[in-house]
């Protein structure tokens, strides 16, 4: 499958070590630099063979935040996100940033601590099967039963981790494992899981593109995942065929690129759905026909002939009649349908120029009324500010769509955000990773005051590491998204959606020793944008915003993508 | 009524793998109306009857997920069986 996996070589060790040291030096061999976690029980050994070693341990303060904060490690970098807990609370602790690294199609390894082999099964202290726990949210999960396995587990772990369609591995190891001693020479050989290009599928492909009127590419997160940006912009480029993206797709084609319409679907521009439900040909690239990106799914794209290039079989056809699948890698089966169809320009000029002409008419206005702060109009002009370097690091919420919706990115790595699971608490931790992945980068967590509150403990993690991460806490004192779907599709019948009693996020910051400020009317923005972005630590502008603003466009939950609704 | 089909697996002898195979199935849409295994030393080999919840539930795209697996591979995919229920 991919190229992407990390070269592994056996080193036979001939003198017998812990299964902990053994643990700790397949790591270093296999080039992991950072590791989150936090150390419990079940887990010492390894915490114990931990010091004087070269990699950097992130104590955090949440085993959630470590999960989070490898995932968009991960994310950031490109390698191989690691996070470290001990059994029972420490691992179920994990979860939730496992089902996010699932659900993201993120390569991430967690390792945790059980409790010894001869007292599982008895509900020991702390004892809890987290193997059976997370089956359906791992991609694959080891439990290490012998010292000697740990080289070949861990690199195994690693490999399936990052090959094919990535995702989070779980590799549990019983305290007695890591505490007995064995020789371990083995190494795991990498198979080879080459999918041989499908020409026969891709010189389908072409014929169908050539025979259509409206085609449209339809941009996932597996494109960033594939290492084939530069790939789809080629393709982008050399075809003049337009583009939507998903959420997870987005600076993939850059935000002012010609041709690029935008985000599709729920909270997608009106110019991406327009382009979809027009489209009598849709080239889906490394995308998955997700509800919140096809709406009604009868309903979307009701014209168009569906080509589908992914890694992943099972994602072919699974939601979608497909007309021609290409199952396999991205990059070479992108390159060479451009190869096909540079030879001779398609006949599009008239869609391409009714999609641009829709793109500028429906283009977003940032000349709102009044003299609060208008989050859009923060957002943009933040990411401007930012530049090339700038990266998101988003929770879940309101801001969430703001900052997909109105920030620019240059490069899908710019922008980190919980898509699948949709996890509130991401956005801080993720900053985290993000941030000690690239540290050259600008990172700035966008979060609101809901999700901000659940993992605000990780402010305590950047203090320690003096990690600069800046933050944007757009505060609209309540559960904006929920409350604007109470609004609009439950008679406005506000129920828990209020959190008017916040703390003072400014003297919680500074509690935590970081710089904050506030930033609560419009003609503060451009300097607070500057302070934030000039300070040397980590940062928080604290911003105030009116809790009635919704998200617009969106389409109603269960609607076609052809029923936007706009607000007032 | 939905069709039952009858898929034919190899497993490795793995902690979780029946769990895993089983709960992917489930997870997928479908009923497990009937199983049967044979212990093959390292690995188990499973008959696995299934049904699809509602019409929608392709057992193709069944066929791919369990592909996904590790340690687990579809015998002589995708010739399963197909039956009226």
């Amino acid at each position: 499958m991919s190229a992407a996996a990390p070269a592994l070589k056996t080193s036979p060790d001939a003198a017998p070590q812990s299964g902990a040291r053994l643990l700790v030096s397949t790591l270093e061999r296999l080039g992991v630099d950072v590791v989150f976690g936090y150390p419990g029980g079940a887990i010492m050994p390894i915490y114990d063979a931990l010091t004087g070693t070269g990699l950097k341990h992130i104590l955090v303060r949440h085993e959630q935040g470590a999960a989070f904060a490898a995932d968009a490690y991960a994310r950031a970098s490109g390698k191989v996100g690691v996070c470290m807990a001990t059994s029972g609370p420490g691992a179920t602790n994990l979860i939730t940033g496992i089902a996010n690294a699932m659900m993201d199609s993120v390569p991430m390894v967690c390792i945790t601590g059980n409790v010894p082999q001869g007292v599982m099964g008895t509900d020991a202290f702390q004892e809890i099967d987290i193997l059976g726990v997370t089956l359906p949210i791992v991609k694959h999960s080891i439990l290490v039963r012998d010292a000697s396995e740990i080289p070949a587990a861990v690199e195994q772990a690693f490999h399936i981790a990052a090959s094919g369609r990535p995702g989070p591995v779980l590799v549990d190891l019983p305290k007695d494992v890591q505490f007995a001693t064995a020789v371990a020479p083995f190494g795991f050989n990498v198979p080879n899981e080459a999918i041989p290009l499908n020409h026969d599928a891709i010189a389908e492909a072409e014929r169908f593109i050539r025979a259509a009127e409206r085609p449209l590419i339809y941009i996932g997160g597996g494109v960033k995942i594939a290492k084939a940006t530069e790939a789809v912009r080629a393709f982008a480029e050399a075809t003049g065929i337009p583009a939507v993206a998903t959420l997870n797709a987005l600076g993939t084609i850059a935000t002012d690129a010609p041709g690029f319409l935008g985000m599709l679907g729920m909270h997608g521009t009106r110019a991406a759905n327009e382009a979809v439900q027009s489209s009598d040909l849709l080239i889906v690239l490394g995308a998955r026909f997700d509800d919140r990106a096809t709406g009604k799914l009868a309903e979307f794209a009701p014209h168009a002939r569906v080509v589908h290039f992914d890694i992943d079989a099972s994602e072919i056809g699974k939601l979608r009649e497909t007309h021609v699948a290409v199952a396999g890698e991205l990059k070479p089966g992108v390159e060479s349908l451009t190869a096909r169809l540079a030879v001779a320009p398609l006949a599009i000029d008239p869609w391409v120029i009714r999609c641009a002409t829709a793109a500028a008419h429906h283009a977003a206005r940032y000349d709102a009324p009044g003299e609060g702060v208008y989050a859009p109009a923060l957002l943009k002009q933040l990411s401007e500010a930012a530049g090339d370097r700038f990266v998101a690091a988003c929770d879940v919420g309101q801001h969430q769509m703001w900052a997909a919706q109105h920030c620019r990115f240059s490069r899908p790595e710019a922008h980190i955000t919980s898509g699948g699971l949709g996890a509130m608490g991401f956005g801080l931790p993720a900053g985290l990773g993000a941030k000690l992945a690239d540290p050259s980068a600008t990172v700035v967590t966008i979060a609101g005051d809901g999700g901000f509150m659940m993992n605000i403990q990780e402010l305590a993690t950047l203090k320690r590491y003096g990690v600069a991460l800046k933050i944007v806490l757009l505060d609209n004192s309540s559960l904006g998204l929920v409350r604007q779907w109470q609004e609009l599709f439950f008679q406005e019948n506000y129920s828990e959606v209020d959190l008017s009693d916040n703390p003072d996020f400014v003297k919680v910051a500074e509690a935590f020793g970081i710089e904050a400020f506030r930033i609560d009317r419009r003609d503060q923005v451009e300097a607070g944008i500057d302070r934030l972005l000039a300070a040397d630590g980590p940062c928080l502008a604290h911003v105030i915003i009116n809790p009635k603003e919704n998200v617009w466009p969106l389409v109603p939950p269960g609607k076609s993508n052809a029923e936007m609704m706009e607000g007032a | 009524m939905t069709m039952s089909d009858t898929i034919h697996i190899q497993i490795d002898r793995a902690d979780g793998s029946l769990q895993r195979l089983i709960g992917l199935v489930e997870r997928r849409g479908f009923h497990i109306d009937g199983m049967s295994m044979a212990d093959e030393g390292v690995s188990r080999r499973i008959a696995l009857t299934v049904r699809g919840r509602d019409a929608a539930r392709s057992i193709d795209n069944l066929g791919c997920q369990i592909d996904r697996l590790f340690g687990v591979a579809r015998i002589g995919a995708p010739a399963y069986q197909s039956e009226a229920a």
